[in-house]
């Protein structure tokens, strides 16, 4: 039981990190290698609003959402927009790139070593027979809210509204009307951020290092996937499902291969259904 | 000044391996269409067989395999054994198309080196091993042996050199490159293309293990952190910039790239400003891809150029003699 | 017996059938046409005959063989080449490689023998490149053998294409809309290149929209709709037949709303 808890916990982080990459993927059409390093940044950035600046954990998560999030959308616009036309797979290397300069520059302004938040999890409650505090209850809860949040934008406002459309159809949304770069620069906005949140729970549940990026990225990519890249609220359900696996599958197997568990179900999923776990039937009809 | 010149040595005994490496990953990427990013774990496969082949009971009490080969052996068998580890990976993967296939061997090296970190019994985990055995250790004095390897590693670039540069011009190369080109009127043409990539990894497998002992020679170490995602991109980011699909390209690249980076390492500072040199590396290597790729994403060296003279009728003498005969 | 027989053969997808129940024979050196609206199920049935999609049922015979379920590359071995839609071809390649690579057998394109050198695969390449050469004079492509693909201009690259399936000597060709985005002038030099290979004993299962080209080259034409064959026979006939005019009157009326 208290391996269901942890399991979801760091599976509704692995959530909020998976889906802004699966919206990346669903509406610019590449997989961003740089999307760990945004996790990375997250997760330094909230230190140094908690410990520099002195907020207090809500006000620097929400900080460091919106500043990661800034800063995926100006990275877009300098560094992927000018590659744009030269396809996937240099969209994807370009990334790589981003990612490595990210992971450089960080390792030169925060350095190699790790660095502890202070934040005090609350009290302890029981959950049948396991424990829980109440900072854990917290990240599901704010992962739930936050997926929540991004239904009701996504599908009540007018914004949102075009960010499926463009998700969809690309050039039927163009001919519509709909403008193109507001949709991807939202997109690139809610993509980053929430990887910074991600991050920083990360940072928040364990420490925070220039390695974080590197480590999760692959576990990202294996939710993504699994979650059938582009289906928002399929990658969430991956997300929890895959950090429940890890997470019980420590009854069985050692704790130290857990991640090797997740890369084992990634291939697996690969092999047998490349469209994902949750994925909707979706034949592509030739046409004579 | 006297600290420059083995410092150089160092350099160009690192730009020699990334340069045969890159050539090797040109023939499965550049050339097959095989976007191969568990580079890192073919070429660690490699170098632990080669290590764990030749270690005797002294290198590790609880060590499982300890058979204690000679050297050649080793090398042959590591390369051997990385061509059987390119083929296993290779069945799932190459039947996923770009993306797919990009993730699956990334797992698949990423999932390799955790196997070596978790279990010492097979390979001192973390710790690795720093007891290695060298080609002709004992001919030099050890502050000596770096020439001698420069010397190998320099020996066997030009070698690599001269054998990609046959097999791209050959038909062999030709069809791998319309194979990548276009897939389904490959097989519309009647080219077995799932058989000839099957052979493709295998044969690169077994080359990149032929190659994997030359990094633990000069590194003189050999730890599971060697072969993350780092090497594997180093070398993807020395293709590209270099020129993928050229020949000449690994050696291009890896001369600007590790040739830049590598040398700014060697600048001496003080603790102060480790972390600062020690992530201009990364910084520098990510840069300059981002850079390629936006302004000149064919490389330094291009496909095209390599082939420029590939492109008419090759045998002209044969044409004549086939004309005397026939009469024409 | 006719060199192809398709009897029943129906393709699913999911929910979706594209072919249904259709049939058709062509014999040894006649042209065997398939017209029809867009989505009526034509390169699908290519693709299932050529072996690129499974056929969910039916037979698919060729000179004497069962070719339902074999892989395209057989398929291409036994002499039943096609082309494709947009003649993309090999674009790095230059139009005297795309042929060669076209032509050259398994044991010219050897691994082993490409690390031999030229002496181990020149001469299996000889009887290749005498072809090639005949190949590309005869469809006045020989001036720009060394251009690459993706240098050339679009009536070019489907000159090429052509090229590139009659280096292998094919008992058939399947040819997907060779006359889409051609010109008048073109049409009539693709018809009568068509005719002359007809004459050299190559025989061919064509696809197209061009009415007017399809009722000038074709033998016998096959009308799809839907997935199924509704009405086949000689050219003249389909052409007044009440069935096909409607669906293509159909048709012609949809897109000029």
């Amino acid at each position: 039981m208290q391996n269901i808890i942890f399991g979801l916990v760091t599976g509704s982080i692995l959530a909020l990190g998976a889906v802004g990459f699966s919206m990346i993927r669903q509406t610019e059409g590449f997989l961003n290698i740089a999307h760990g390093q945004y996790l990375t940044l997250g997760a330094f950035m909230g230190i140094v609003f908690m410990q520099d600046v002195g907020m207090n954990v809500f006000l620097a998560g929400v900080l460091t959402a919106i500043t990661i999030g800034l800063i995926g959308v100006v990275l877009a616009r300098v560094i992927f927009d000018p590659v744009r036309k030269q396809g996937a797979l240099v969209l994807l290397f370009t990334s790589v790139g981003l990612a490595y300069a990210i992971y450089g520059l960080a390792m030169a302004i925060f350095g190699t070593g790790v660095k502890l938040y202070s934040v005090d999890f609350g009290a302890s409650f029981d959950v049948g027979s396991a424990s829980m505090t109440v900072g854990e209850a917290v990240i599901i809860a704010l992962s739930l809210v936050t997926v929540l949040g991004l239904w009701l934008f996504l599908t009540f406002t007018p914004l949102g509204t075009w960010v499926r459309a463009v998700a969809t159809n690309p050039q039927l949304a163009r001919v519509r009307g709909v403008r193109i770069q507001l949709v991807s620069s939202t997109v690139w906005f809610m993509s980053a951020g929430l990887a910074g949140l991600s991050g920083m729970l990360l940072g928040v549940m364990g420490s925070a290092s220039i390695e974080l990026g590197w480590h999760n990225i692959l576990v990202i990519l294996s939710v993504a996937v699994l979650g059938g890249v582009g289906r928002i609220y399929g990658v969430v359900a991956a997300g929890l499902l895959l950090g429940l696996v890890m997470s019980l599958s420590g009854q069985v197997i050692e704790i130290k291969y857990q991640t090797t568990v997740a890369f084992a179900v990634l291939v697996l999923v690969l092999i047998f259904r490349p469209e994902g776990l949750f994925a909707v039937q979706r034949r592509r009809e030739q046409t004579a | 000044m006297s600290g420059v010149i083995p410092y150089a040595v160092s350099v160009f005994t690192l730009i020699g391996f990334y340069a045969i490496v890159a050539m090797l990953l040109n023939l499965q990427a550049g050339w097959g269409g095989l976007w191969d990013l568990g580079l890192g774990g073919l070429l660690g496969a490699g170098a632990y067989f080669f290590v764990l082949a030749t270690a005797t009971s002294e290198a590790g009490e609880n060590l499982i395999f300890t058979p204690g080969w000679p050297m050649w052996l080793a090398i042959l068998g590591g390369a051997v054994f990385t061509a059987l580890v390119a083929f296993l990976i290779g069945l799932p993967a190459l039947r996923l198309r770009g993306e797919y296939f990009l993730i699956v061997t990334f797992a698949f090296a990423e999932m390799m080196r955790q196997l070596v970190v978790n279990e010492p019994n097979l390979a001192n985990g973390t710790v690795g091993f720093t007891e290695l055995q060298r080609p002709l250790a004992g001919s030099f004095a050890p502050n000596d042996y770096k020439y001698f390897l420069l010397g190998l590693i320099a020996v066997l670039v030009v070698l690599t050199y001269l054998l990609m540069r046959r097999i791209g011009h050959s038909p062999y190369g030709r069809m791998l490159r319309a194979m990548r080109d276009n897939e389904a009127l490959a097989l519309a043409l009647g080219k077995r293309v799932t058989r000839r990539r099957t052979q493709l990894r295998v044969f690169s497998g077994f080359l990149f293990g032929l190659a994997a002992p030359l990094y633990i020679w000069h590194i003189r170490a050999i730890v599971p952190a060697m072969y993350g995602p780092d090497i594997t991109f180093t070398t993807w980011t020395v293709l590209v910039v270099g020129g993928i699909g050229a020949v000449a390209g690994g050696v291009v690249g890896a001369l600007v790239l590790v040739g830049i980076t590598e040398a700014l390492l060697f600048i001496p500072v003080s603790t102060e400003h480790v972390d600062l040199l020690g992530g201009s590396k990364p910084f520098l290597l990510g840069l300059a891809l981002i850079v390629m790729l936006r302004l000149r994403p064919d490389g330094v060296v291009t496909e095209r150029w390599t082939f420029r003279k590939d492109r008419g009728p090759v045998a002209e003498g044969v044409k004549k003699r086939i004309q005397t005969v026939v009469g024409t | 017996m006719p060199l192809l027989q398709v009897q029943g053969v129906t393709k699913r997808f999911g929910g979706v059938t594209a072919v249904n129940d259709a049939s058709m024979s062509a014999g040894e050196g006649s042209i065997t046409a398939l017209i029809g609206p867009n989505g009526a199920g034509k390169t699908t049935l290519f693709n299932v005959i050529t072996g690129f999609e499974a056929a969910s049922e039916g037979r698919i015979v060729f000179d004497g063989e069962e070719v339902r379920g074999k892989k395209p590359w057989q398929v291409a071995r036994l002499g039943m080449v096609r082309t494709f839609q947009t003649p993309v071809g090999f674009p790095t390649l230059s139009v005297w490689d795309n042929l060669m690579v076209s032509g050259a057998s398994d044991e010219a394109e050897s691994l082993w023998r490409a690390i031999a050198g030229r002496r181990a695969w020149g001469p299996p390449l000889e009887s290749v490149e005498l072809r090639a050469e005949e190949v590309l004079r005869d469809l006045g492509l020989w001036d720009r053998r060394d251009r690459l693909i993706e240098d050339l201009g679009a009536g070019e690259q489907k000159l090429v294409e052509f090229a590139r399936q009659l280096v292998n000597e094919p008992r058939m060709l399947l040819l997907d809309e060779p006359a889409s985005g051609v010109d008048p002038v073109g049409i009539g030099k693709l018809r009568e290149l068509i005719l002359s290979l007809k004459q050299g004993g190559l025989s061919m299962v064509v696809i197209d929209h061009n009415l007017g080209f399809i009722l000038s080259i074709a033998d016998t034409v096959y009308v799809l709709a839907e997935g199924s064959v509704i009405a086949h026979g000689p050219p003249d006939t389909i052409a007044q037949d009440p069935r096909v005019i409607e669906t293509y009157l159909g048709q012609t009326d949809e897109e000029a709303a």
